[in-house]
C-alpha cells in the first residue's frame, strides 16, 4: 500500500523562447529597481557631485542653462541650479525614503499587533487608525506644520504622523486574510506559540504587499512633499529645496523660464524613478 | 439602509469632532501668540493680562475647547490675525473660485481616468500611447504642469490665458460666485468661454495624478470582472457586447474606483492650494499661502477644517453610494 | 420516465469535428484538446465524464464560441452548432446562436449569478420578458416565484441559485443546453433535485442537454449516451447501459473501480488509479493513458488510437488492447490482505475523546447591518473510542465541521464539555491540504516545528521527519520542497505526515477528499486507513458522502442542523437506514442507473431551525407534534413500549414516531 509518487515537480520547464521572453521582462524589472539604489546613491553623494556650494553666488545671474558653465543655468543670485537641484533632490529623497521606513516600520507593527491578535486589540488600533485615514492627509499635514512653524523636521514629522494608518491599514488587512487561511490554524493544532505563528506564519505573507506598497509610494510622497515646499512650509529661505525653489521664483517664469522649472523637473524625475522601480518591484514580487 | 446612513452619520460626527480636537490643539502648541499679534509687541503687560481674560484663555483647557467648538457650530472660525476680518467671512469671499477649480478639476480626472480605464483595457488604438502620456503626467508635480503649462500654452503659444479667472473687467459676480454658471444664468456666452480658458491649464494641472490611481484602479476592477462567471453567464445569454459591458461589468467594477475618487479628492486639495498660487487663482489657495508665513493660524485652520469637512462628508457619500449600487454590502 | 433513445439518423443538434484547442498559460503550449470528436444528437442527454485537466469544460466553451480571448487559443476542426461553426463564425453570428440555439449552466451558481441585478431582470435578459421570466421561474420549481424576482443572488440559497440558472439556460426554447459540472458545488440531496429537474425539462422541452461531469455516477443516472474523456481526447462513448455494463477503455474501467459506491468492499483497499493525469502542457506521444494504463503495450506509446466501434456502432472506444483484456480487467479485484483489514473493535476499549451536551452559536451578519445568531450546534453529545474511526456525515449547514473544530480546539464551545483522553490534542487534516500548508516554508521546516513542541534535539528532529514523510509514502527530496511544488495528491499527504509525525490519540479529518479528483481520493482514504492501522489511532472523519464514510468508519453519526439524528455501526446505518434523512441522503447518492427519490425542499437555514424536530418540513413521516417548539428529541434507542426494536446495542435515533421507522 501507499505506493511512493513519483516526485514530479508540478510545473514542468517553460519552453525556452517562452523562458527568453520572461527573463528579459525579468531583467528589465530589476534594472527599474536599481534604479531605486542610482538615485539614493545620487541623493547621498549629491555633496561629492555638485560642482558648487549650493548657497554660494559664483558667476552671472540668470544665466541661461549651458552657458557661462552652468549646466541648468544660474539663478538670480548668481548660484548653481545644478548644485542646488542636486542637494534639494538629496532633502526631497531622503525625506521620503524616511515617511515611508517609518510608515513601513511603524504602521507595520500596529498593522501586524492588530491583524495578528484580532479581539478588542484589533478593533482598538484599527478605529484609530480610520479615524487618521477619515481626514485629508495633506491638509492635516498643513495644519500640522502651520502650528509647529516652518522646517524640514517638523514637515517629516507632520507628513509621518499622517501617513502611517496607510501601512497600519494594509498590513491588518494582508495578516487578517493570512490568518483566516487552514495554514494558521494547522499552525496552532500542531502547538505552535501566538509570537511564532506572527513572526513565521503571518508575517513574511504580508511582506510583499507592504514592500510593494511602500516602492510604489514613494513616488506619491515626493510630490506631496514637494507640494508642502511649495507652499513654503518646508526649510527657511535659502536652503536648497526643490518646491521652495520653483515657488520663490515664480517670477522669473516669463524671463528665465529655467529658473523655476529645473526644480520642478528634477522632482518629475525622482517620482518618476520611484515609479517606475516601484511598477519593477510589483512585477519582481507577484513573480511575472 | 437607514441603519447604515445613521452609522455612517455618527462616524461623519466623530471624526470631525476629533479634526477639530486635533486643531484646537494645534492651536494650543502654535508659535504664534495671538495676544502678541494682536496688540503689537510693544504692549503693556497690563494691557496682555486683561486681553487674555477678555479672550478667555486664562480659562481651563476642556472649557476652552467646548467654547471653541460651540463657535465652530455657530460659524465662528475666529478672526484672521492677518486680514483682521472674521475668517468665516474670509472664506466665503474665496471659496467660489476654488470651488470651481476644484469641480472642473475633478470632473477633468474622472473623464480622463475613464478613458484611460476604457481605452487600455478594450485596447483601443492609441491607448498606448494615451498611457504613457498619462503616467509620464502623473510623475510631475501639479507645479511643474502649471508653470510648464504656461510657458508653453501662453509663452510660447500664447493659446491660454495664464493668470486669474477672467479677462472681462464686466464679469458677473452672483449668484453663485462659479464664474461658468453665472455667466449662463446672465446669458453671456463670451463670458463662460473665457471662465473655461482660464480653467483650462489649472484644471488640468490638478486633473492628471488623481486621474491616473483613479484609471489603473478602474482599469484592475474592469480587468477583474470581464473574467468572472457572471459575465461570462451574461455572454451565454447571447447578450450583445454592449449590453454585457454597461448592465454587468461597469456597474460591478465602478465600486472601488468611485472610493479612490474619494481619497484622491483630500490629494486634490493640496494641488488647489498650489495651482491657486501660480495661477494667482482668487481662492482659497492664495488666501492660504498668504497666510502661512505670517503664522495666522485662525487662517490656516478654518481653510483646513473646511477641506477637512468636505473631505469626510465627501467619501461619506461615496461610501452611501457604493451600499445603495451593491445590495451585499452590509451597515 | 427516460425518452426512448433516438435513432442514429436523428438530426445532431451540435458536431465536433477532429477538435483541437491550445492556450498559451504563463508561458506555456497547453493542448486542452488534442483530436475530439462528439456528437449531440436532438433531444438526448449526453453525459461527458472527465477528471480536471480532461479538456471537458474547454470543449464546453468551445461549443459556446466563448474561448476565453486572453488565453489565446489556437482552434483546429469544427465545433458545429445549428450548422454554424462556432470557431470560425464572427463574433456576432457565434452572440446570435448563444441568444436562440444555446443555453448554459455553469458550476457555481454563486458566482455565475451578477451579485447586483435583482434575479428577476437576469432572467428576462435571456427570456426577453418579465411575465416569461417569471414562468421559467415556476417552471423550475423556486417556491414564491413572484418575490423571488426581486430578490439578490445572495439571498438564495445554492441549489435555488442553480435553478436560477437552469431557467435562464432553457429561455427561448433552445436546441442544446450545456451543463457543465451544474451539481457540483451542491448539497447531495440538492443535487438529486437539480438532475431530476434537468431530466424533466429535456422531457418537456425536448432539448439535448450536454451533461458535463467528473463523477461517473451523476452520469450513469441522467444520460442517455455517456463520453468519457481523457486527456484531450475521447476514451470511450456508447449508450449509457453499454458503457456502464460493458466498459471497453481500461479508463473507464478504472473510474469506475476508484468510485466508491455504497457497495464497495470494506475490506480490501480502494483500488486507485496509477500515478496522475498528465500535464496538459506534456502530453506523452500516443495514448495520453498509457502511463497509467495496466495494459498498457509497447505500441500504445506511439501510437494514438481512434475511436472505433465495438460491438454494436453505437459503441465506440479508443484502446488498443484486445476488448476481452479490457473485461477481464473490470473482474480483477484488489487482494486482501492481512495488513488491509481493519482492525476489530477492541470492545475494552476506553475512550479517546467524548463530548457532551455541546452547544456552539455564531454571530453572523443577517443583512441589512442586523446581527442574527447561527446555531451550529445543538447538544450534541458523542464518544469516541480508543482506535475507533467515527464518520460523521452530513449537508452543508449541518455542524459537522464545526463538531470537529470544537473537538480540536479551534472553537470555543458555549455549553457542556469536551473530554480529551491521555493523548493530548488531537491533529487535524483539512479540506484543502494545499490551503493548510504555509506557503513560505518548506514541508521540513513545518515537520519540525510540530516536533519541535515535544522538545527534541535538531538531528533527532530530522530523523523522525523523514520517517514520516516515508511513512506517507513521500520521498526525502519533499522535504526541501514548499507546497507550491506539490501535486494535490502529495500535498494532502504532506499533511497527513505532519498531523501523525508525532502520533495524536485522535486524528480528525475535515472532507480531506472532497477536492480531490477520484483517483487521488482513493488514495488518501487507504494512507488515512493504513495510519490509522500502524499508529493506532483513533479517527473522527467529517464527510458528506456516505459511500465515503461506509469505507473509513467503525460508526457513522449522521447530523442534520445541528444535531445527530443517527448514530450507529457503519454497515447497519448504511444497510438498514433508521432516520427519515438518513434514509433520503443514502437515496440521494447518485449510482449507476438508479434514479434517485429527491427528497422534497431546500435544507433548512441553521440562521432558524425550524422548532421541535428540524427535518419536520422536509420528512414524510411528518406529524404535527414534530413541530411542537417544546420538543426537544433527543438520540434514543429505537423502543416501542418497552421491547428493543433492533438488537444492535449501539444504534441511536433522534425520532418520536419509532414504530413508523
Amino acid at each position: 500500500m501507499a505506493v511512493a509518487e513519483a516526485y514530479v515537480p508540478t510545473a514542468a520547464p517553460p519552453a525556452r523562447r517562452d523562458r527568453a521572453v520572461r527573463a528579459a521582462r525579468g531583467r528589465l524589472d530589476w534594472l527599474a529597481v536599481g534604479l531605486l539604489v542610482l538615485v539614493t546613491l545620487v541623493a547621498l553623494a549629491a555633496p561629492l557631485l555638485a560642482p558648487h556650494g549650493p548657497l554660494d553666488p559664483v558667476g552671472t545671474p540668470t544665466a541661461a542653462p549651458g552657458t557661462e558653465g552652468f549646466l541648468l543655468g544660474s539663478d538670480s543670485v548668481g548660484r548653481d541650479i545644478l548644485s542646488r537641484v542636486l542637494y534639494g533632490l538629496r532633502s526631497s529623497w531622503l525625506a521620503a525614503l524616511a515617511v515611508v521606513t517609518f510608515g513601513l516600520l511603524f504602521g507595520g507593527l500596529v498593522g501586524l499587533v492588530a491583524g495578528a491578535r484580532g479581539g478588542w486589540v484589533d478593533t482598538l488600533l484599527m478605529r484609530l487608525t480610520d479615524g487618521f485615514l477619515a481626514l485629508p492627509a495633506p491638509v492635516v499635514a498643513i495644519a500640522v506644520v502651520a502650528a509647529l512653524g516652518p522646517g524640514l523636521l517638523n514637515t517629516l514629522l507632520a507628513v509621518s504622523l499622517v501617513w502611517w494608518p496607510f501601512y497600519a491599514r494594509i498590513l491588518r488587512g494582508e495578516i487578517r486574510t493570512l490568518a483566516a487561511r487552514p495554514h494558521v490554524e494547522a499552525a496552532r493544532l500542531a502547538g505552535t506559540g501566538g509570537v511564532r505563528i506572527a513572526l513565521k506564519h503571518l508575517l513574511p505573507g504580508a511582506i510583499p504587499a507592504a514592500v510593494v506598497t511602500a516602492s510604489l509610494d514613494i513616488g506619491t510622497l515626493v510630490l506631496t512633499l514637494a507640494s508642502l515646499s511649495f507652499l513654503g512650509l518646508g526649510q527657511s529661505a535659502p536652503a536648497p529645496e526643490l518646491g521652495a525653489d520653483a515657488a520663490r521664483n515664480l517670477s522669473y517664469l516669463l524671463q528665465n523660464w529655467w529658473i523655476p522649472v529645473m526644480p520642478g523637473i528634477a522632482v518629475a524625475l525622482l517620482s518618476l524613478a520611484a515609479n517606475v522601480a516601484g511598477d519593477g518591484v510589483r512585477n519582481l514580487m507577484s513573480g511575472r | 439602509m437607514l441603519i447604515l446612513v445613521a452609522k455612517r452619520l455618527t462616524a461623519v460626527v466623530l471624526i470631525l469632532l476629533a479634526l477639530t480636537a486635533v486643531l484646537f490643539a494645534l492651536e494650543q502648541t502654535s508659535t504664534s501668540d495671538p495676544i502678541k499679534t494682536m496688540l503689537g509687541p510693544g504692549a503693556s503687560q497690563a494691557l496682555v493680562a486683561q486681553k487674555r481674560a477678555e479672550l478667555g484663555l486664562d480659562d481651563p483647557i476642556a472649557a476652552q475647547y467646548a467654547r471653541y467648538v460651540t463657535d465652530l457650530v455657530h460659524g465662528d472660525l475666529g478672526t484672521s490675525y492677518r486680514t483682521r476680518r472674521a475668517v468665516s467671512a474670509d472664506i466665503a469671499t474665496f471659496l467660489p473660485a476654488t470651488l470651481e477649480l476644484a469641480l472642473f478639476g475633478l470632473v477633468t480626472a474622472v473623464l480622463l481616468a475613464v478613458a484611460f480605464a476604457v481605452a487600455t483595457t478594450l485596447r483601443w488604438p492609441g491607448a498606448g500611447a494615451f498611457r504613457l502620456l498619462l503616467m509620464v503626467g502623473a510623475s510631475a508635480p501639479a507645479f511643474l504642469l502649471a508653470i510648464g503649462g504656461i510657458v508653453v500654452f501662453y509663452r510660447e503659444l500664447g493659446w491660454l490665458p495664464a493668470t486669474g479667472r477672467t479677462d472681462f473687467v464686466d464679469a458677473p459676480t452672483g449668484p453663485t460666485g462659479l464664474l461658468t454658471v453665472d455667466a449662463l444664468v446672465h446669458g453671456r456666452p463670451a463670458v463662460l468661454g473665457d471662465a473655461l480658458q482660464h480653467l483650462l491649464l489649472p484644471g488640468l494641472a490638478i486633473a492628471v495624478g488623481p486621474a491616473v490611481s483613479i484609471g489603473r484602479v478602474l482599469r484592475s476592477s474592469l480587468v477583474t470582472t470581464l473574467r468572472t462567471d457572471y459575465t461570462r453567464t451574461a455572454r451565454a445569454k447571447g447578450l450583445r457586447e454592449v449590453e454585457v459591458m454597461r448592465k454587468h461589468v461597469l456597474r460591478n467594477s465602478i465600486g472601488p474606483a468611485l472610493s479612490m475618487t474619494g481619497l484622491q479628492v483630500g490629494l486634490m486639495f493640496a494641488g488647489v492650494l498650489v495651482v491657486e498660487l501660480i495661477f494667482a487663482w482668487p481662492g482659497l489657495g492664495q488666501y492660504t499661502a498668504q497666510s502661512i508665513p505670517v503664522d495666522d493660524f485662525p487662517a490656516i485652520a478654518g481653510v483646513m477644517l473646511l477641506l477637512g469637512v468636505a473631505y469626510v462628508l465627501i467619501n461619506t457619500v461615496v461610501d452611501l453610494l457604493q451600499a445603495a449600487a451593491d445590495p451585499r454590502i452590509e451597515a | 420516465m427516460r425518452a426512448p433513445l433516438a435513432p442514429p439518423t436523428t438530426a445532431l443538434v451540435a458536431e465536433v469535428v477532429d477538435l483541437h484547442v491550445g492556450f498559451t498559460r504563463n508561458g506555456r503550449q497547453v493542448e486542452a484538446v488534442r483530436g475530439l470528436d462528439l456528437q449531440v444528437r436532438a433531444g438526448e442527454v449526453l453525459g461527458l465524464v472527465g477528471e480536471s485537466g480532461s479538456g471537458k469544460s474547454v470543449l464546453s466553451l468551445a461549443l459556446l464560441g466563448l474561448l476565453p480571448e486572453a488565453s489565446q487559443p489556437r482552434t483546429r476542426g469544427v465545433v458545429r452548432v445549428a450548422g454554424i461553426d462556432m470557431l470560425t463564425a464572427s463574433p456576432q453570428v457565434r452572440r446570435q446562436v448563444r441568444r436562440d440555439t444555446l443555453g448554459a449552466v455553469f458550476q457555481d451558481p454563486m458566482t455565475s449569478l451578477n451579485p447586483t441585478m435583482r434575479i428577476g431582470r437576469q432572467v428576462a435578459e435571456a427570456a426577453g420578458s418579465g411575465a416569461e421570466a417569471l414562468r421559467l421561474l415556476r417552471a423550475v420549481g423556486i417556491p414564491d416565484p413572484e418575490r423571488r424576482l426581486g430578490s439578490f443572488p445572495h439571498e438564495l440559497s445554492g441549489g435555488l441559485r442553480q435553478r436560477v440558472m437552469i431557467a435562464m439556460a432553457v429561455a427561448g426554447h433552445p436546441a442544446l443546453v450545456v451543463a457543465d459540472e451544474p451539481t457540483t458545488a451542491l448539497d447531495v440531496t440538492v443535487q438529486a433535485q437539480v438532475l431530476a429537474l434537468v431530466r424533466r425539462l429535456r422531457d418537456d422541452i425536448g432539448c439535448s442537454v450536454l451533461l458535463i461531469t467528473h463523477d461517473l455516477g451523476v452520469a450513469a443516472q441522467v444520460a442517455d449516451r455517456v463520453a468519457v474523456m481523457y486527456a484531450g481526447r475521447l476514451a470511450e462513448v456508447g449508450p449509457t447501459a453499454a458503457v456502464l455494463q460493458a466498459p471497453s477503455h481500461p479508463y473507464t474501467v478504472g473510474l469506475m473501480k476508484s468510485r466508491l459506491s455504497l457497495t464497495t468492499d470494506r475490506h480490501r483497499p480502494v483500488q486507485a488509479l496509477r500515478g496522475g493525469a498528465p500535464d496538459p502542457a506534456d502530453v506523452p506521444p500516443g495514448c495520453g493513458y498509457a502511463p497509467r494504463c495496466p495494459l498498457a503495450m509497447d505500441p500504445c506509446s506511439q501510437t494514438v488510437p481512434d475511436p472505433l466501434p465495438v460491438g454494436t456502432s453505437a459503441h465506440l472506444r479508443a484502446c488498443l488492447a484486445e476488448p476481452s483484456r479490457v473485461q477481464d480487467l473490470a473482474l480483477t479485484a484488489a487482494p486482501v490482505t492481512a495488513a488491509t483489514a481493519v482492525p476489530a473493535q477492541r470492545v475494552d476499549a476506553g475512550w479517546a475523546a467524548r463530548v457532551g451536551g455541546i452547544e456552539k452559536t455564531f454571530r453572523v451578519k443577517a443583512g441589512r447591518g442586523r446581527k442574527a445568531t447561527l446555531s451550529a450546534l445543538r447538544r450534541v453529545s458523542l464518544d469516541v473510542r480508543e482506535g475507533e474511526s467515527v464518520a460523521i456525515v452530513g449537508e452543508s449547514g449541518s455542524g459537522k465541521s464545526t463538531l470537529l473544530r470544537v473537538l480540536a480546539g479551534l472553537e470555543q464551545h458555549e455549553r457542556g464539555e469536551v473530554e480529551l483522553g491521555r493523548g493530548g490534542r488531537p491533529q487535524m487534516v483539512f479540506q484543502d491540504a494545499g490551503a493548510s500548508l504555509t506557503p513560505w516554508l518548506t514541508v521540513g521546516e513545518l515537520l519540525d516545528e510540530r516536533l519541535r513542541t515535544e522538545g527534541l534535539p535538531r538531528q533527532e528532529r530530522r530523523t523522525r521527519a523523514l520517517a514520516a514523510l516515508a511513512k506517507v509514502g513521500l520521498p526525502e527530496a519533499v522535504y526541501g520542497a514548499r507546497a507550491s511544488e506539490l501535486s494535490g495528491g502529495q500535498r494532502q499527504r504532506v499533511a497527513l505526515a505532519r498531523a501523525t509525525v508525532v502520533p495524536p490519540e485522535v486524528l480528525l479529518c475535515d472532507e480531506p477528499t472532497s477536492a480531490l479528483d477520484v483517483s487521488l481520493a482513493a488514495t488518501v482514504l487507504n494512507l488515512v486507513q493504513q495510519l490509522r492501522r500502524e499508529l493506532g489511532m483513533a479517527v473522527v472523519f467529517v464527510t458528506h458522502d456516505l459511500s465515503v464514510a461506509r469505507i473509513v468508519a467503525d460508526r457513522i453519526a449522521v447530523m442534520y442542523l445541528g444535531r445527530i439524528v443517527e448514530l450507529g455501526d457503519a454497515e447497519e446505518v448504511i444497510r438498514s437506514p433508521k432516520h427519515p434523512y438518513t434514509k433520503a441522503l443514502l437515496a440521494a447518492v447518485p449510482d449507476f442507473g438508479v434514479a434517485p427519490p429527491a427528497l422534497k425542499g431546500e435544507p433548512a437555514s441553521p440562521l432558524s431551525p425550524p422548532t421541535g424536530c428540524a427535518f419536520h418540513p422536509r420528512c414524510p413521516l411528518a406529524v404535527p407534534d414534530c413541530a411542537q417548539p417544546s420538543l426537544d428529541v433527543g438520540l434514543e434507542r429505537l423502543r416501542v413500549g418497552a421491547d428493543l426494536l433492533l438488537d444492535a446495542d449501539s444504534r441511536r435515533v433522534a425520532c418520536i414516531r419509532p414504530k413508523e421507522l
